[in-house]
Protein backbone atom coordinates (compact mmCIF):
# COMPACT_ATOMS: atom_id res chain seq x y z
CA UNK A 1 0.00 0.00 0.00
CA UNK A 2 1.01 3.13 -0.66
CA UNK A 3 1.69 5.60 1.96
CA UNK A 4 -1.10 7.78 2.04
CA UNK A 5 -3.72 5.46 1.31
CA UNK A 6 -5.14 4.25 4.85
CA UNK A 7 -7.96 1.81 3.32
CA UNK A 8 -7.69 -0.21 0.21
CA UNK A 9 -11.24 -1.99 -0.56
CA UNK A 10 -10.43 -4.60 -3.65
CA UNK A 11 -13.02 -6.26 -5.30
CA UNK A 12 -15.10 -7.23 -2.63
CA UNK A 13 -17.92 -8.81 -2.56
CA UNK A 14 -20.17 -10.78 0.11
CA UNK A 15 -23.03 -13.28 -0.21
CA UNK A 16 -25.42 -14.10 2.81
CA UNK A 17 -26.36 -17.46 2.95
CA UNK A 18 -30.33 -17.27 3.85
CA UNK A 19 -32.10 -20.28 4.59
CA UNK A 20 -35.46 -20.38 3.43
CA UNK A 21 -36.91 -22.42 5.81
CA UNK A 22 -34.43 -22.20 9.07
CA UNK A 23 -33.30 -25.26 9.89
CA UNK A 24 -31.50 -24.33 13.21
CA UNK A 25 -33.84 -26.72 14.92
CA UNK A 26 -33.69 -30.31 15.11
CA UNK A 27 -37.63 -31.04 14.94
CA UNK A 28 -37.67 -29.82 11.50
CA UNK A 29 -34.70 -32.26 10.68
CA UNK A 30 -36.51 -35.48 11.93
CA UNK A 31 -39.97 -34.73 10.39
CA UNK A 32 -38.21 -33.71 7.06
CA UNK A 33 -35.36 -35.65 7.13
CA UNK A 34 -35.22 -36.05 3.26
CA UNK A 35 -36.02 -32.69 2.06
CA UNK A 36 -33.93 -30.91 0.55
CA UNK A 37 -31.99 -28.83 2.69
CA UNK A 38 -30.15 -26.54 0.34
CA UNK A 39 -33.00 -24.49 -0.17
CA UNK A 40 -30.35 -21.65 0.75
CA UNK A 41 -30.38 -18.72 -1.07
CA UNK A 42 -27.30 -16.51 -1.55
CA UNK A 43 -28.28 -12.94 -0.85
CA UNK A 44 -25.60 -10.76 -2.91
CA UNK A 45 -25.38 -8.06 -0.16
CA UNK A 46 -22.54 -6.47 -2.16
CA UNK A 47 -20.77 -7.19 -5.75
CA UNK A 48 -16.98 -6.12 -6.41
CA UNK A 49 -16.89 -3.28 -4.98
CA UNK A 50 -13.44 -1.84 -5.22
CA UNK A 51 -12.15 2.12 -3.30
CA UNK A 52 -9.25 3.50 -1.94
CA UNK A 53 -9.24 5.74 1.12
CA UNK A 54 -6.52 8.16 1.67
CA UNK A 55 -4.97 9.72 4.95
CA UNK A 56 -7.27 12.31 6.45
CA UNK A 57 -10.00 12.41 4.30
CA UNK A 58 -13.59 12.28 5.10
CA UNK A 59 -15.03 9.11 2.57
CA UNK A 60 -18.69 9.24 2.48
CA UNK A 61 -20.56 5.88 1.65
CA UNK A 62 -23.94 6.59 0.26
CA UNK A 63 -26.84 4.62 -1.13
CA UNK A 64 -30.66 3.64 -0.09
CA UNK A 65 -31.77 2.14 2.00
CA UNK A 66 -30.78 -2.28 1.56
CA UNK A 67 -28.46 -1.06 -1.07
CA UNK A 68 -25.25 -2.74 1.00
CA UNK A 69 -23.97 0.77 2.03
CA UNK A 70 -23.99 -0.82 5.94
CA UNK A 71 -22.48 -4.10 4.48
CA UNK A 72 -19.80 -2.64 3.14
CA UNK A 73 -19.05 -0.91 7.09
CA UNK A 74 -18.96 -3.43 8.64
CA UNK A 75 -16.67 -5.29 6.43
CA UNK A 76 -14.68 -2.20 6.76
CA UNK A 77 -14.80 -2.78 10.64
CA UNK A 78 -13.77 -6.53 10.09
CA UNK A 79 -16.95 -7.69 11.76
CA UNK A 80 -18.30 -9.39 8.22
CA UNK A 81 -15.87 -11.38 6.40
CA UNK A 82 -15.68 -10.82 2.58
CA UNK A 83 -16.98 -13.65 0.68
CA UNK A 84 -14.78 -12.49 -2.20
CA UNK A 85 -11.51 -9.72 -2.61
CA UNK A 86 -9.85 -8.27 0.30
CA UNK A 87 -9.59 -5.36 2.28
CA UNK A 88 -6.39 -3.66 4.01
CA UNK A 89 -6.52 -1.09 6.55
CA UNK A 90 -3.53 0.27 8.19
CA UNK A 91 -3.81 2.56 11.35
CA UNK A 92 -6.38 1.93 14.40
CA UNK A 93 -9.75 1.59 13.65
CA UNK A 94 -12.52 2.68 15.56
CA UNK A 95 -16.11 2.03 14.46
CA UNK A 96 -19.51 3.40 15.72
CA UNK A 97 -22.14 1.16 14.05
CA UNK A 98 -24.41 1.99 16.76
CA UNK A 99 -24.22 4.21 19.74
CA UNK A 100 -23.39 2.62 22.93
CA UNK A 101 -22.36 -1.01 22.19
CA UNK A 102 -22.68 -2.99 24.90
CA UNK A 103 -24.75 -0.56 26.85
CA UNK A 104 -26.93 -2.35 29.63
CA UNK A 105 -29.99 -0.84 31.01
CA UNK A 106 -29.18 -2.46 34.73
CA UNK A 107 -26.15 -0.88 34.80
CA UNK A 108 -25.59 2.77 35.74
CA UNK A 109 -24.25 5.51 33.16
CA UNK A 110 -20.72 5.11 34.81
CA UNK A 111 -20.61 1.44 35.08
CA UNK A 112 -21.67 1.37 31.05
CA UNK A 113 -18.95 4.12 30.53
CA UNK A 114 -16.29 1.64 31.27
CA UNK A 115 -17.72 -1.44 29.71
CA UNK A 116 -18.26 0.33 26.68
CA UNK A 117 -14.75 2.05 26.90
CA UNK A 118 -13.37 -1.54 26.97
CA UNK A 119 -15.10 -2.08 23.63
CA UNK A 120 -13.61 0.35 21.94
CA UNK A 121 -10.24 -0.79 23.72
CA UNK A 122 -10.23 1.50 26.39
CA UNK A 123 -8.33 0.25 29.89
CA UNK A 124 -9.88 1.40 33.21
CA UNK A 125 -6.82 3.56 33.65
CA UNK A 126 -7.47 5.71 30.49
CA UNK A 127 -11.15 5.72 31.01
CA UNK A 128 -10.16 7.24 34.69
CA UNK A 129 -8.41 10.08 33.42
CA UNK A 130 -11.09 11.05 30.78
CA UNK A 131 -14.46 10.28 32.76
CA UNK A 132 -14.72 13.54 33.92
CA UNK A 133 -14.37 14.88 30.06
CA UNK A 134 -17.02 12.38 28.85
CA UNK A 135 -19.64 13.16 31.52
CA UNK A 136 -19.28 16.89 30.94
CA UNK A 137 -19.58 16.48 27.43
CA UNK A 138 -22.84 14.27 27.91
CA UNK A 139 -23.89 16.95 30.28
CA UNK A 140 -25.22 14.12 32.70
CA UNK A 141 -23.21 15.09 35.88
CA UNK A 142 -25.96 14.45 38.36
CA UNK A 143 -27.17 11.18 36.77
CA UNK A 144 -23.88 8.86 36.10
CA UNK A 145 -24.79 6.62 39.35
CA UNK A 146 -28.63 6.19 38.20
CA UNK A 147 -29.26 3.31 36.02
CA UNK A 148 -29.48 3.15 32.44
CA UNK A 149 -32.99 2.43 32.42
CA UNK A 150 -34.09 5.22 33.86
CA UNK A 151 -31.86 7.69 31.06
CA UNK A 152 -34.16 8.81 28.56
CA UNK A 153 -33.03 7.88 24.88
CA UNK A 154 -31.41 11.16 24.37
CA UNK A 155 -29.39 11.04 27.43
CA UNK A 156 -28.29 7.10 26.47
CA UNK A 157 -27.67 8.51 23.02
CA UNK A 158 -25.50 11.92 24.70
CA UNK A 159 -23.63 9.19 26.75
CA UNK A 160 -22.75 7.33 24.38
CA UNK A 161 -21.39 9.82 21.75
CA UNK A 162 -19.51 10.99 24.48
CA UNK A 163 -17.01 7.85 25.11
CA UNK A 164 -17.21 7.72 21.22
CA UNK A 165 -15.86 11.05 20.39
CA UNK A 166 -12.92 9.81 23.07
CA UNK A 167 -11.96 6.81 21.29
CA UNK A 168 -8.01 7.60 19.65
CA UNK A 169 -8.16 6.22 16.75
CA UNK A 170 -6.51 6.81 13.68
CA UNK A 171 -9.55 5.70 11.23
CA UNK A 172 -13.02 6.08 12.60
CA UNK A 173 -16.21 4.34 10.80
CA UNK A 174 -19.30 6.09 11.36
CA UNK A 175 -23.32 4.96 10.32
CA UNK A 176 -25.53 7.53 10.80
CA UNK A 177 -24.84 8.79 13.93
CA UNK A 178 -24.71 12.54 13.63
CA UNK A 179 -27.56 14.68 14.49
CA UNK A 180 -28.75 13.29 17.99
CA UNK A 181 -29.93 14.44 20.66
CA UNK A 182 -31.50 18.24 20.68
CA UNK A 183 -30.10 21.03 18.98
CA UNK A 184 -27.51 22.30 21.60
CA UNK A 185 -26.26 18.83 21.37
CA UNK A 186 -26.48 18.23 17.60
CA UNK A 187 -24.28 21.57 17.36
CA UNK A 188 -21.96 20.04 19.63
CA UNK A 189 -21.39 17.02 18.06
CA UNK A 190 -21.28 19.17 14.42
CA UNK A 191 -17.71 20.82 16.34
CA UNK A 192 -16.50 17.43 16.87
CA UNK A 193 -16.59 16.65 13.52
CA UNK A 194 -15.10 19.46 12.23
CA UNK A 195 -12.38 19.00 14.64
CA UNK A 196 -11.86 15.76 13.20
CA UNK A 197 -11.29 17.31 9.76
CA UNK A 198 -9.18 19.45 11.15
CA UNK A 199 -6.43 16.79 13.32
CA UNK A 200 -6.42 15.08 10.25
CA UNK A 201 -8.64 11.74 10.94
CA UNK A 202 -9.80 9.75 8.38
CA UNK A 203 -13.35 8.89 8.81
CA UNK A 204 -15.67 6.53 6.39
CA UNK A 205 -18.96 7.85 6.73
CA UNK A 206 -22.71 6.54 5.99
CA UNK A 207 -25.45 8.45 5.98
CA UNK A 208 -28.49 9.87 4.02
CA UNK A 209 -28.17 13.39 4.71
CA UNK A 210 -26.59 15.05 1.66
CA UNK A 211 -26.13 18.23 3.33
CA UNK A 212 -24.12 16.74 5.87
CA UNK A 213 -22.31 15.01 2.86
CA UNK A 214 -21.91 18.12 0.70
CA UNK A 215 -20.69 19.82 3.97
CA UNK A 216 -17.90 17.39 5.44
CA UNK A 217 -17.01 14.63 2.65
CA UNK A 218 -13.88 15.04 0.53
CA UNK A 219 -15.11 11.97 -1.42
CA UNK A 220 -17.86 9.69 -1.83
CA UNK A 221 -18.74 5.99 -3.52
CA UNK A 222 -22.78 5.26 -4.19
CA UNK A 223 -23.99 1.81 -3.65
CA UNK A 224 -26.85 0.96 -5.64
CA UNK A 225 -28.59 -2.71 -5.52
CA UNK A 226 -25.11 -3.81 -4.01
CA UNK A 227 -23.41 -2.45 -6.67
CA UNK A 228 -21.36 0.87 -7.00
CA UNK A 229 -22.14 2.44 -9.41
CA UNK A 230 -20.45 6.10 -9.02
CA UNK A 231 -17.02 6.67 -7.28
CA UNK A 232 -15.62 10.62 -7.27
CA UNK A 233 -16.15 13.64 -5.12
CA UNK A 234 -18.83 13.95 -2.77
CA UNK A 235 -21.13 16.77 -4.29
CA UNK A 236 -21.44 14.89 -7.51
CA UNK A 237 -21.88 11.68 -5.44
CA UNK A 238 -24.75 13.33 -3.80
CA UNK A 239 -26.35 14.74 -6.88
CA UNK A 240 -26.42 11.43 -8.34
CA UNK A 241 -27.89 9.85 -5.10
CA UNK A 242 -30.87 12.24 -5.40
CA UNK A 243 -30.97 11.91 -8.50
CA UNK A 244 -32.36 7.74 -7.97
CA UNK A 245 -35.14 9.35 -6.54
CA UNK A 246 -36.49 11.25 -8.96
CA UNK B 1 38.40 -11.03 33.47
CA UNK B 2 38.56 -13.93 31.27
CA UNK B 3 37.39 -13.94 27.62
CA UNK B 4 34.11 -16.78 28.68
CA UNK B 5 32.71 -14.81 31.23
CA UNK B 6 32.48 -11.86 29.24
CA UNK B 7 31.07 -13.86 26.25
CA UNK B 8 28.45 -15.48 28.93
CA UNK B 9 27.62 -12.16 30.04
CA UNK B 10 26.65 -10.29 27.25
CA UNK B 11 24.39 -13.41 26.16
CA UNK B 12 22.56 -13.54 29.42
CA UNK B 13 21.57 -9.90 28.90
CA UNK B 14 20.73 -10.41 25.28
CA UNK B 15 18.24 -13.34 26.38
CA UNK B 16 17.03 -10.72 28.86
CA UNK B 17 16.44 -8.72 26.31
CA UNK B 18 14.24 -11.19 23.93
CA UNK B 19 12.27 -12.06 26.80
CA UNK B 20 11.22 -8.94 27.58
CA UNK B 21 10.42 -8.21 23.96
CA UNK B 22 8.38 -11.25 23.96
CA UNK B 23 6.58 -10.24 26.63
CA UNK B 24 6.07 -6.80 25.62
CA UNK B 25 4.66 -8.05 22.14
CA UNK B 26 2.43 -10.62 24.07
CA UNK B 27 0.75 -7.83 25.82
CA UNK B 28 0.20 -6.01 22.98
CA UNK B 29 -1.39 -8.21 20.93
CA UNK B 30 -3.68 -9.35 23.99
CA UNK B 31 -3.94 -5.96 25.66
CA UNK B 32 -7.42 -5.62 24.18
CA UNK B 33 -8.55 -8.90 25.48
CA UNK B 34 -7.49 -8.09 28.55
CA UNK B 35 -8.96 -5.11 28.77
CA UNK B 36 -12.40 -6.60 27.84
CA UNK B 37 -12.36 -9.51 30.06
CA UNK B 38 -12.28 -7.36 33.19
CA UNK B 39 -14.84 -5.66 32.04
CA UNK B 40 -16.88 -8.38 31.05
CA UNK B 41 -16.17 -10.80 34.52
CA UNK B 42 -17.02 -7.25 36.04
CA UNK B 43 -20.67 -6.52 34.52
CA UNK B 44 -21.76 -9.91 34.79
CA UNK B 45 -20.46 -9.77 38.63
CA UNK B 46 -22.32 -7.05 38.76
CA UNK B 47 -25.32 -8.25 36.99
CA UNK B 48 -25.71 -11.61 38.67
CA UNK B 49 -27.23 -11.19 41.98
CA UNK B 50 -28.59 -7.63 41.27
CA UNK B 51 -32.05 -6.93 43.35
CA UNK B 52 -31.15 -8.99 45.66
CA UNK B 53 -30.65 -8.71 49.36
CA UNK B 54 -28.19 -11.43 50.29
CA UNK B 55 -25.78 -10.76 46.55
CA UNK B 56 -23.35 -13.14 46.43
CA UNK B 57 -23.60 -14.87 49.41
CA UNK B 58 -26.13 -16.70 47.78
CA UNK B 59 -23.02 -18.48 46.08
CA UNK B 60 -22.60 -19.94 49.45
CA UNK B 61 -26.35 -20.65 50.87
CA UNK B 62 -26.76 -22.29 47.22
CA UNK B 63 -24.30 -25.23 47.60
CA UNK B 64 -24.91 -25.14 51.15
CA UNK B 65 -28.47 -25.87 51.22
CA UNK B 66 -28.30 -28.33 48.56
CA UNK B 67 -25.70 -30.58 50.49
CA UNK B 68 -27.64 -30.36 53.32
CA UNK B 69 -31.04 -31.78 51.12
CA UNK B 70 -28.48 -34.35 49.61
CA UNK B 71 -27.23 -35.25 53.20
CA UNK B 72 -30.45 -36.10 53.96
CA UNK B 73 -31.62 -38.08 51.17
CA UNK B 74 -28.53 -39.61 50.28
CA UNK B 75 -26.30 -40.32 53.65
CA UNK B 76 -28.78 -40.33 56.36
CA UNK B 77 -31.94 -42.10 54.65
CA UNK B 78 -30.46 -44.13 52.22
CA UNK B 79 -27.13 -45.17 53.80
CA UNK B 80 -24.79 -44.45 50.53
CA UNK B 81 -20.80 -44.43 51.61
CA UNK B 82 -21.03 -46.00 55.26
CA UNK B 83 -17.77 -47.34 55.62
CA UNK B 84 -15.62 -44.51 53.96
CA UNK B 85 -14.49 -41.95 55.91
CA UNK B 86 -15.83 -38.25 56.12
CA UNK B 87 -17.97 -39.54 53.56
CA UNK B 88 -20.15 -36.44 53.53
CA UNK B 89 -17.30 -34.23 52.94
CA UNK B 90 -16.37 -36.03 49.81
CA UNK B 91 -19.36 -36.06 48.56
CA UNK B 92 -19.96 -32.28 49.09
CA UNK B 93 -16.50 -32.19 47.03
CA UNK B 94 -18.39 -34.27 44.48
CA UNK B 95 -21.10 -31.79 44.68
CA UNK B 96 -18.95 -28.59 44.18
CA UNK B 97 -16.66 -29.84 41.47
CA UNK B 98 -19.64 -30.99 39.34
CA UNK B 99 -21.22 -27.33 39.94
CA UNK B 100 -18.15 -26.29 38.41
CA UNK B 101 -17.81 -28.04 35.92
CA UNK B 102 -21.14 -27.40 34.77
CA UNK B 103 -21.25 -23.55 35.26
CA UNK B 104 -18.33 -23.55 32.98
CA UNK B 105 -19.96 -25.60 30.37
CA UNK B 106 -23.49 -24.02 30.32
CA UNK B 107 -22.31 -20.55 30.96
CA UNK B 108 -19.98 -20.53 28.12
CA UNK B 109 -22.52 -22.46 25.75
CA UNK B 110 -24.90 -19.75 26.43
CA UNK B 111 -22.33 -17.23 26.12
CA UNK B 112 -22.18 -16.41 22.13
CA UNK B 113 -25.60 -16.11 21.73
CA UNK B 114 -26.29 -13.91 24.54
CA UNK B 115 -23.45 -11.17 23.24
CA UNK B 116 -25.13 -11.59 19.87
CA UNK B 117 -26.15 -8.12 19.62
CA UNK B 118 -22.24 -6.85 20.46
CA UNK B 119 -21.11 -9.26 18.00
CA UNK B 120 -23.00 -7.97 15.50
CA UNK B 121 -21.23 -3.92 15.80
CA UNK B 122 -18.10 -4.02 16.83
CA UNK B 123 -15.54 -6.63 15.65
CA UNK B 124 -13.34 -7.76 18.69
CA UNK B 125 -11.60 -11.72 19.93
CA UNK B 126 -14.89 -13.64 20.86
CA UNK B 127 -13.40 -16.04 22.81
CA UNK B 128 -13.26 -13.50 25.66
CA UNK B 129 -16.59 -13.92 26.08
CA UNK B 130 -15.74 -17.57 26.60
CA UNK B 131 -13.46 -16.79 29.56
CA UNK B 132 -15.43 -14.37 30.78
CA UNK B 133 -18.66 -16.29 31.25
CA UNK B 134 -16.21 -19.01 32.71
CA UNK B 135 -14.12 -16.88 35.43
CA UNK B 136 -17.55 -16.27 37.37
CA UNK B 137 -17.76 -20.23 37.76
CA UNK B 138 -13.97 -19.84 39.02
CA UNK B 139 -15.06 -17.44 41.70
CA UNK B 140 -17.84 -19.65 43.10
CA UNK B 141 -15.65 -22.47 43.07
CA UNK B 142 -13.25 -20.80 45.55
CA UNK B 143 -15.84 -19.77 47.31
CA UNK B 144 -17.73 -22.96 47.87
CA UNK B 145 -14.06 -24.43 48.85
CA UNK B 146 -14.55 -22.17 52.30
CA UNK B 147 -17.68 -24.64 52.90
CA UNK B 148 -15.25 -27.48 52.35
CA UNK B 149 -12.71 -26.51 54.53
CA UNK B 150 -15.48 -25.67 56.82
CA UNK B 151 -16.90 -29.12 56.79
CA UNK B 152 -13.30 -30.54 56.40
CA UNK B 153 -12.29 -29.17 60.22
CA UNK B 154 -16.25 -29.84 61.52
CA UNK B 155 -15.61 -33.33 60.40
CA UNK B 156 -11.51 -34.09 61.40
CA UNK B 157 -10.40 -34.81 58.20
CA UNK B 158 -6.45 -35.18 58.33
CA UNK B 159 -4.98 -33.44 56.11
CA UNK B 160 -2.33 -34.71 53.97
CA UNK B 161 0.56 -33.10 52.11
CA UNK B 162 -0.75 -34.50 49.00
CA UNK B 163 -3.87 -31.79 49.16
CA UNK B 164 -1.60 -29.40 47.55
CA UNK B 165 -1.96 -31.55 44.40
CA UNK B 166 -5.89 -30.21 44.05
CA UNK B 167 -5.48 -27.27 42.11
CA UNK B 168 -4.06 -29.83 39.38
CA UNK B 169 -7.53 -31.42 39.06
CA UNK B 170 -9.29 -28.56 39.63
CA UNK B 171 -7.25 -27.33 36.15
CA UNK B 172 -8.35 -30.06 34.65
CA UNK B 173 -12.06 -30.10 34.87
CA UNK B 174 -11.18 -26.21 33.66
CA UNK B 175 -9.58 -27.24 30.82
CA UNK B 176 -11.98 -29.68 29.85
CA UNK B 177 -15.13 -27.79 30.34
CA UNK B 178 -13.71 -24.34 28.51
CA UNK B 179 -12.63 -26.62 25.87
CA UNK B 180 -16.24 -28.26 25.66
CA UNK B 181 -17.53 -24.67 26.10
CA UNK B 182 -15.65 -23.49 22.81
CA UNK B 183 -17.11 -26.12 20.95
CA UNK B 184 -20.39 -25.99 22.46
CA UNK B 185 -21.04 -22.11 21.94
CA UNK B 186 -20.09 -22.20 18.54
CA UNK B 187 -22.40 -24.83 17.62
CA UNK B 188 -25.24 -23.11 19.35
CA UNK B 189 -24.94 -20.66 17.51
CA UNK B 190 -25.56 -22.38 14.26
CA UNK B 191 -28.42 -25.13 16.17
CA UNK B 192 -30.30 -23.48 19.18
CA UNK B 193 -30.86 -27.23 19.85
CA UNK B 194 -27.21 -27.35 21.13
CA UNK B 195 -28.29 -26.67 24.82
CA UNK B 196 -31.18 -28.94 24.91
CA UNK B 197 -29.01 -31.80 23.84
CA UNK B 198 -26.32 -30.53 26.03
CA UNK B 199 -28.85 -30.57 28.95
CA UNK B 200 -29.33 -34.17 28.73
CA UNK B 201 -25.54 -35.75 28.08
CA UNK B 202 -24.90 -33.34 31.33
CA UNK B 203 -27.81 -35.09 33.45
CA UNK B 204 -25.98 -38.24 31.80
CA UNK B 205 -22.43 -37.75 32.83
CA UNK B 206 -23.91 -36.22 36.38
CA UNK B 207 -25.49 -40.02 37.28
CA UNK B 208 -22.11 -41.49 35.74
CA UNK B 209 -19.73 -39.39 37.56
CA UNK B 210 -20.20 -40.58 41.33
CA UNK B 211 -21.04 -37.33 42.55
CA UNK B 212 -23.71 -38.64 44.84
CA UNK B 213 -22.69 -42.16 45.69
CA UNK B 214 -18.98 -42.94 46.18
CA UNK B 215 -17.39 -45.12 43.02
CA UNK B 216 -16.90 -47.88 45.43
CA UNK B 217 -20.61 -49.17 44.89
CA UNK B 218 -20.02 -49.19 41.29
CA UNK B 219 -16.76 -51.15 42.16
CA UNK B 220 -18.47 -54.09 43.96
CA UNK B 221 -20.81 -54.86 41.05
CA UNK B 222 -18.92 -54.25 37.94
CA UNK B 223 -15.46 -53.05 38.22
CA UNK B 224 -15.19 -52.81 33.95
CA UNK B 225 -18.03 -50.60 34.30
CA UNK B 226 -16.50 -48.55 37.26
CA UNK B 227 -13.43 -48.56 34.66
CA UNK B 228 -15.01 -46.71 32.09
CA UNK B 229 -16.99 -44.54 34.12
CA UNK B 230 -13.68 -43.25 35.57
CA UNK B 231 -12.88 -42.44 31.56
CA UNK B 232 -14.86 -39.23 31.81
CA UNK B 233 -12.12 -36.44 32.68
CA UNK B 234 -14.61 -34.93 35.57
CA UNK B 235 -15.19 -38.41 37.71
CA UNK B 236 -11.62 -39.19 37.24
CA UNK B 237 -10.77 -35.73 38.93
CA UNK B 238 -13.60 -35.59 41.39
CA UNK B 239 -11.94 -39.18 42.44
CA UNK B 240 -8.48 -37.97 42.44
CA UNK B 241 -9.60 -34.59 44.70
CA UNK B 242 -11.60 -36.81 47.14
CA UNK B 243 -8.16 -38.83 47.43
CA UNK B 244 -5.77 -36.41 47.86
CA UNK B 245 -7.75 -34.07 49.66
CA UNK B 246 -10.38 -36.29 51.85
CA UNK B 247 -9.37 -39.77 52.46
CA UNK B 248 -7.24 -42.09 50.80
CA UNK B 249 -10.33 -44.60 51.13
CA UNK B 250 -11.48 -42.89 47.65
CA UNK B 251 -10.49 -45.14 45.00
CA UNK B 252 -9.12 -43.63 41.83
CA UNK B 253 -8.64 -44.76 38.26
CA UNK B 254 -4.83 -45.08 39.03
CA UNK B 255 -5.53 -47.00 41.72
CA UNK B 256 -8.29 -49.32 40.25
CA UNK B 257 -6.30 -49.15 36.86
CA UNK B 258 -2.94 -50.67 39.14
CA UNK B 259 -1.90 -47.80 36.58
CA UNK B 260 -2.08 -49.83 33.32
CA UNK B 261 -1.37 -47.58 30.09
CA UNK B 262 -5.02 -46.64 29.46
CA UNK B 263 -5.15 -44.40 32.84
CA UNK B 264 -3.71 -41.83 30.82
CA UNK B 265 -7.25 -41.73 28.33
CA UNK B 266 -8.83 -38.98 30.83
CA UNK B 267 -5.28 -36.71 30.54
CA UNK B 268 -5.64 -37.13 26.53
CA UNK B 269 -9.53 -36.82 26.31
CA UNK B 270 -8.82 -33.12 28.26
CA UNK B 271 -5.92 -32.20 25.56
CA UNK B 272 -8.14 -33.42 22.68
CA UNK B 273 -11.01 -31.60 23.23
CA UNK B 274 -9.15 -28.13 24.35
CA UNK B 275 -7.15 -28.31 20.61
CA UNK B 276 -10.36 -29.48 19.04
CA UNK B 277 -12.64 -26.70 20.76
CA UNK B 278 -10.04 -24.00 20.44
CA UNK B 279 -9.97 -25.01 16.30
CA UNK B 280 -13.32 -25.20 16.25
CA UNK B 281 -13.79 -22.16 17.75
CA UNK B 282 -11.43 -20.10 15.92
CA UNK B 283 -12.61 -21.49 12.32
CA UNK B 284 -16.28 -20.42 13.29
CA UNK B 285 -15.76 -17.18 15.03
CA UNK B 286 -15.11 -14.64 11.75
CA UNK B 287 -19.19 -16.14 10.58
CA UNK B 288 -21.02 -15.25 14.49
CA UNK B 289 -21.85 -11.79 13.24
CA UNK B 290 -23.91 -12.71 10.56
CA UNK B 291 -25.17 -15.93 12.24
CA UNK B 292 -25.75 -15.23 15.59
Amino acid sequence: MKDDIVIKVDGVSKNFRLPHEKNSSLKSLIIHPFRKRRSVESQHALHDISFEVKKGEFFGILGRNGSGKSTMLKILAEIYRPTKGSVQVSGKLVPFIELGVGFNPELTGRENVYLNGALLGFSKKEIDSKYKDIVEFAELEDSMDQKLKNYSSGMQVRLAFSVATRAEADILLIDEVLAVGDADFQRKCFEYFRSLKTSGKTVVFVTHDMVAVKDFCDKAILIEDSKMIYKGTAAAAADRYLKLFS
Amino acid sequence: MSYYTKIGFRVYISDIMTVIMLLSKLYKKYHYSLILLRELVITEFKLRYQGSVLGYFWSLLKPLFLFVILYFVFVYFLRVGEGIPHWPVAMLVGIVLWTFFSEVTNNGLNSIVARGDVIRKINFPKYVIVFASSISALINLVLNFIIIAIFMIISGVDLQWSALLTPLFIFEIFAFGIGLAFILSALQVRLRDTSYIWEIVMQALFYGSAVLYPITMVIDQNLMLAKILMLNPVAQAIQDVRHMLISEQNATLQTISDGAWWSVIPFVLVLVILIVGALYFKRRSPYFAEEV
